[in-house]
């Protein structure tokens, strides 16, 4: 009876390790607790790298780099900051490097909405604010069109936003993350909400005469 | 009531359905008669479902899935089978290289003089005495 009890009691242990805990076992050689880290840590990963990324194949690698990084750089994590919070910086610096890599093309933005796409821009110029907030969770034509408003901004405009909106970070956070003065933290955010207006206006209009033509 | 600043600042938790029912029922009373909130609000909807929703995005329509799958496993199985998939940087690079190569066959078809050969072999006693004098002739020959 005391046996199970034990048992059970080491089994638990195991089970609630908390990150500080399996970092050093790895730094031991413990690799194997690296797959428990990474799995704890995944969904929050993919997360961020959806709200860059609209294609599920570029986030699933982005995702996988980012713990490929934080692997072979665990030795260089330092214990005073969460290791959720490196992870995130690691993903984010991964996500932004991508964006830059990748050219955007902004004719896109109001060419060829599909049908979905206009049905929601519709509702998003003449339902009231209750009914798009409800129409908005179902409708993927909404995220899509969301990730196509974000494409149309420069990398570090879109990367800002993220931070703040998404992440709840604060102008230093998103500085020591970025490796920005928080100036240019400041003046990025303000550009960035400037410019997801305009487009934001575009996108409407667009859809308007879509359903006019 | 409440003014345009609290009202847009009210937009993300009305988006995630944090507001209590008196502040919420506060802000769509100020979009119902302020236009310039109601355009915010309808520019910050476009945005939203990406930058301040919480869950998981909506799952692709059955039928949008399963054309994206088709087009992928076709493309896959042009390139096992070595058909040629057409890829737009692809076609860039090669289009790069063509031009390259043109270039420096234009540069060096202008930089080479015609008859260096002919010269080496004019002024090279053994090939004059094999291939014969007068069957190459030297630029300056040619020149004059």
């Amino acid at each position: 009876m005391l046996g199970l009890a034990s048992s059970r009691k080491t089994a638990w242990r195991l089970a609630v390790r908390t990150d500080e805990e399996l970092i050093t076992e790895i730094l031991n050689g413990e690799t194997a607790a690296f797959s428990e880290l990474a799995a704890r840590h995944r969904p929050r990963v993919e997360r961020l790298c959806q709200r860059f990324f609209s294609d599920p194949e570029i986030t699933r690698d982005l995702a996988q780099e980012c713990f490929i990084r934080a692997y072979t750089a665990l030795a260089t994590y330092r214990r005073e900051m969460p290791f959720a919070g490196w992870l995130r910086a690691i993903a984010t610096n991964l996500c932004y490097d991508e964006l830059r890599r990748r050219r955007r093309r902004p004719e896109d933005l109001v060419a060829d909405f599909t049908a979905p796409a206009v049905q929601w821009m519709n509702l998003v110029n003449e339902a009231t604010p209750e009914e798009i907030v409800a129409a908005a969770e179902e409708r993927r034509e909404a995220y899509d069109l969301a990730h196509r408003l974000l494409d149309s901004l420069r990398a570090e405009d879109r990367t800002v936003l993220i931070l703040r909106d998404t992440e709840e970070l604060n102008v230093s956070e998103i500085a020591e993350i970025m490796g920005w003065s928080e100036a240019k933290v400041k003046i990025r955010a303000f550009r960035a909400r400037q410019a997801l207006r305009k487009q934001a206006d575009r996108m409407r209009a667009a859809g308007k005469r879509e359903r006019l033509s | 009531m409440i003014n345009c600043f609290e009202a847009r600042q009210e937009f993300p938790a009305f988006w995630r359905r944090d507001l209590p029912a008196e502040r919420r029922a506060a802000l769509v009373s100020h979009l119902a008669g302020c236009a310039k909130c109601d355009r915010a609000f309808r520019n910050f909807a476009v945005g939203a479902p990406l930058l301040h929703s919480v869950g998981e995005p909506p799952e692709r329509p059955a039928a949008e899935r399963q054309s994206t799958r088709e087009a992928r496993a076709r493309r896959s199985a042009g390139v096992v089978r070595g058909e040629f998939v057409p890829r737009r940087g692809l076609a860039m690079s090669a289009a790069a290289m063509v031009l390259i190569a043109a270039s420096l066959a234009a540069y060096f078809s202008v930089t080479t003089p015609v008859d260096t050969l002919n010269d080496e072999l004019s002024n090279d006693p053994i090939a004059t005495q094999l291939l014969g004098s007068d069957l190459y002739t030297s630029s300056e020959d040619l020149a004059g």
